[in-house]
């Protein structure tokens, strides 16, 4: 099986994509309205946070790494400064305060994971934790916190649209080809591929690697927060209660599903588009078909083991074939 | 003597068409302690992992009893009572020895009590002094083998085997070790024991087998032996082929750039001093576990040395001290691996994407911005200069031979500019046209000014590299020869001694 996908001709990205258009032509046949341009305007703008969300996730992947602490960091970050907004904090102010905190979590984690030697699921699940539980108790009152009357910057963002494209999309757009960019032609882009296909050769050959992996970690908790503020804009407020639903899954299997490999060094931000195109195309079919919740849970976590079976299969971890052994 | 127990007939495996053990014939009579020798690579480990079934056989027939057998993996051979003690113990280091020694046999309902009062009457039997309810990762070295050992003979083991048992533990353990040995004999338990070290072989065998290259050299009643007719065995191969010889002329010495006082880390490097010099090779022979790899890494910031009492670094005559790989590299110290596949190249990557890592990693002033021109230009140059042959110029470096990876890592240390490149093993794994390429590289960057440090446990290799010889036994270098008085004998003595 390997050899074959090796070849060239079927790679998880393609099959994803190939599956996307095969799922979007069923829709477009056998669903009233699902061709509709309002629909399709829908689909986008109900990918959007989740993909910018996972074109944090996916940089952090690509390092080898996992940064569970994303969705909290979202929700916190924007709730704590609309909050700080609301009680007559000047607007900028309360983003410079912001964006300081938000840029401190990414360095804790960075540093907790590159130096503390603390494996990275834990050191951002915990990290999370930390900071939902701290904003939710000493900064927010309510679980909803809404975007004040006089944040027009804010409010006029959220309803702008460019080139007819609501603005959610249009950040998305932005933060992949950002991070497309970034990945690809600068050197500190390659400084995670090389880390994340090898770790130890990297540190050993002198690439600065505890400095990028803190720096990876700062660039997912900003774009996170940038997730949030697109939220805020849209939806006129921000509810905390997201960072216990099962919305950071989502961006997991965005991830996966798109083909960045888990095992690090692999795939770039095409695979993060087509995985949240596939998803968010899977998604609004089965809301149009008014599948009740439960069971689209359902479809989503089967999706996820098939995707994380292929990508185990096409991106061994540790591989140890080859190796020479004692002789 | 006795009918053999084990006996294998022209048992032979081979690695990727590399002959790892060649057609050798061998036995192992009951209640026989059998000490099998041969430096490193010479494929006493090979061998014996067949016997206990770790390793399938290419060709050849393995006769226990007298009747040939074919195993199903290890668990079948320990059925038919071959045991294997390896050389990192295969115990859970988190459980008592009393759960390790009843690994795998133990009830739905486990009572900790009953298992440990067990291994206490049954340790007592063996005369073990370990403490049954002791966790192993809290006994030292040779506590460990004793428990490994008490459970091959609990499973009725006919057969175990020892692979460098000795090599890490204290002179005091090694005592202790050996009065087992001799246990396990009067309980008609025969032993293979694997190692480097001719004094203990001659100290406790009944028979010795030599071997080297992959092949038997002489097998012998242990009285037959002496320790030089040892060491003749041992290193005594034919000289051939364009990976061996003696050198032509010796490199005079530059100025001194590296210096080493009285480096120390941990257990494995212990004060070892040493100096290297521009437009030299600089040889550093020693067995495995002597501590070389690591003195080379401590020297490239890869391992840290002791913070108190670690010794003194000096580049060109100034002290340095490097935490991490990235001053060390900045300052021209290029250590290329012995690990390749681990540490060495990034296997997902193209050539090109390798070779370019270096290029952003340390030194020239450029551009963050990456060039897919500059890349393609870099990989061509450099795949000329050292002989990268790739059927597709996009390869994943995984799929490339091992004699073109190692050129690969080679290629990534040279693009930093090193001052001090220090090669470790800089030919494992690699074909016999590819070595003899390196072979000629390495002298090259010698010529061209550079410092070059050569480490190998491949005798010919650094008799035919080295301007000087260094010799490194239980983490220091012990001795130093000129290539003019240096003999694979005297070098393999001082290496064991």
């Amino acid at each position: 099986m390997k050899s074959v996908f090796r070849q060239g001709m079927l790679t998880q990205e393609r099959i994803v994509l190939v599956f996307a258009l095969v799922l979007f032509a069923l829709y477009a046949v056998f669903l009233k309205g699902f061709l509709a341009p309002n629909n399709l305007v829908a689909i986008l703008r109900s990918i959007a946070v989740l993909g910018i969300l996972s074109v944090g996730m996916g940089i952090v992947v690509i390092g080898r790494g996992i940064d569970l602490s994303m969705v909290a960091v979202m929700a916190m970050a924007t709730a704590w400064q609309l909050t700080m907004m609301n009680s007559g904090t000047p607007a900028l102010t309360a983003t410079a305060i912001t964006f300081g905190f938000v840029v401190l979590v990414g360095v804790a984690n960075g540093v907790l994971i590159a130096y503390a030697d603390v494996p990275a699921v834990f050191a951002t699940l915990a990290s999370g934790n930390f900071v939902f539980g701290l904003i939710r108790s000493r900064f927010i009152v309510q679980d909803a916190v809404p975007v004040p009357q006089d944040a027009t910057l804010l409010m006029d963002f959220g309803q702008a649209r460019l080139v007819g494209m609501p603005i959610e999309v249009i950040m998305f757009a932005a933060a992949a080809l950002f991070a497309f960019l970034g990945l690809r032609y600068s050197k500190y882009g390659r400084y995670v591929y090389y880390q994340g296909d090898n770790y130890q050769a990297a540190r050993s050959m002198g690439l600065p690697v505890r400095p990028v992996v803190i720096l990876q970690y700062v660039l997912s908790a900003l774009v996170a927060w940038l997730a949030g503020l697109v939220t805020a804009a849209g939806l006129q407020s921000i509810n905390t209660r997201v960072v216990n639903s099962t919305l950071l899954y989502d961006v997991i299997l965005v991830v996966v599903i798109g083909g960045i490999g888990l095992s690090g060094g692999k795939g770039g931000m095409r695979n993060v588009v087509v995985g949240a195109l596939l998803i968010g195309i899977m998604l609004n079919g089965m809301t149009i078909l008014d599948l009740p919740n439960i069971y689209q849970n359902l479809i989503k976590a089967s999706i996820l083991l098939v995707a994380l079976i292929i990508d185990s299969r096409l991106n061994p971890r540790d591989e140890q074939v080859g190796q020479q052994g004692d002789i | 003597m006795m009918a053999p127990l084990i006996q294998t007939r022209a048992l032979a495996k081979s690695y990727r068409g590399n002959l790892a053990v060649n057609a050798v014939d061998f036995d192992i009579a009951e209640g026989e302690v059998h000490a099998l020798l041969g430096e490193n690579g010479a494929g006493k480990s090979t061998l014996t992992k067949m016997i206990a079934g770790v390793v399938e056989p290419t060709s050849g027939e393995l006769l226990l009893d007298g009747a040939p057998v074919r195993y199903d993996g290890p668990a079948d051979a320990l059925k038919r009572g071959i045991a294997m003690v390896f050389q990192e113990t295969s115990l859970v280091p988190s459980m008592t020895v009393a759960q390790n020694l009843y690994l795998g046999e133990e009830k739905a309902f486990n009572r900790l009590r009953g298992v440990a009062i067990a291994a206490q009457q049954f340790l007592q039997s063996l005369n073990f002094t370990v403490d049954p309810t002791a966790l192993v990762a809290t006994l030292g070295a040779a506590k460990r083998q004793m428990v490994e050992i008490a459970r091959a003979v609990r499973l009725k083991a006919r057969v175990i085997i020892f692979d460098e048992p000795t090599a890490t533990l204290t002179p005091e353990e090694k005592r202790h070790f050996f009065a087992l040995i001799r246990r396990l004999k009067e309980r008609k338990v025969s032993v293979i024991f694997i190692s480097h070290a001719i004094e203990e072989a001659l100290q406790i065998s009944d028979r010795i087998t030599v071997m080297r290259d992959g092949e038997k050299v002489i097998t012998d009643v242990t009285a037959n032996f002496t320790r030089e007719s040892i060491v003749q065995a041992m290193v005594g191969r034919s000289v051939g082929g364009g990976t061996t010889g003696r050198k032509s002329a010796v490199r005079e010495a530059g100025e001194k750039v590296l210096s080493v006082q009285d480096l120390s880390m941990g257990a494995i490097v212990k004060n070892t001093s040493f100096s290297v010099y521009a437009g030299q090779i600089t040889g550093l022979f020693g067995l495995v576990g002597s501590g070389r790899t690591e003195t080379a890494k401590v020297i490239a910031g890869v391992m840290k040395r002791d913070f108190n009492r670690g010794g003194e670094v000096r580049l060109d005559g100034k002290p340095v001290r490097y935490n991490t790989p990235r001053p060390a590299v900045q300052d021209g110290i290029v250590y290329v691996t012995e690990d390749r596949k681990v540490e060495g190249f990034f296997e997902t990557m193209s050539i090109a994407e390798n070779l370019y890592s270096s290029l952003l990693s340390v030194g020239a002033e450029r551009l963050p911005i990456v060039s897919r021109s500059e890349m393609a230009r870099l990989a061509e140059s450099w795949s000329k200069t050292l002989a990268i042959r790739a059927i597709n110029p996009d390869a994943r470096v995984i799929e490339l031979s091992g004699g073109n990876q190692q050129k690969v890592v080679i290629g990534k240390g040279l693009i930093q500019k090193p001052r001090l490149v220090i090669f470790d093993e800089p030919t494992r794994g690699v074909d016999v046209a590819a070595i003899a390429e390196i072979h000629h590289l390495i002298e090259k960057l010698a010529d061209e000014g550079l410092a070059v440090m050569v480490i190998s446990s491949y005798l010919p290799e650094i008799l035919k590299l080295s301007d000087r010889i260094l010799v490194c036994r239980q983490g220091r270098v012990v001795e130093e020869f000129t290539p003019t008085d240096a003999t694979e004998k005297k070098i393999m003595y001082a290496a064991v001694h």
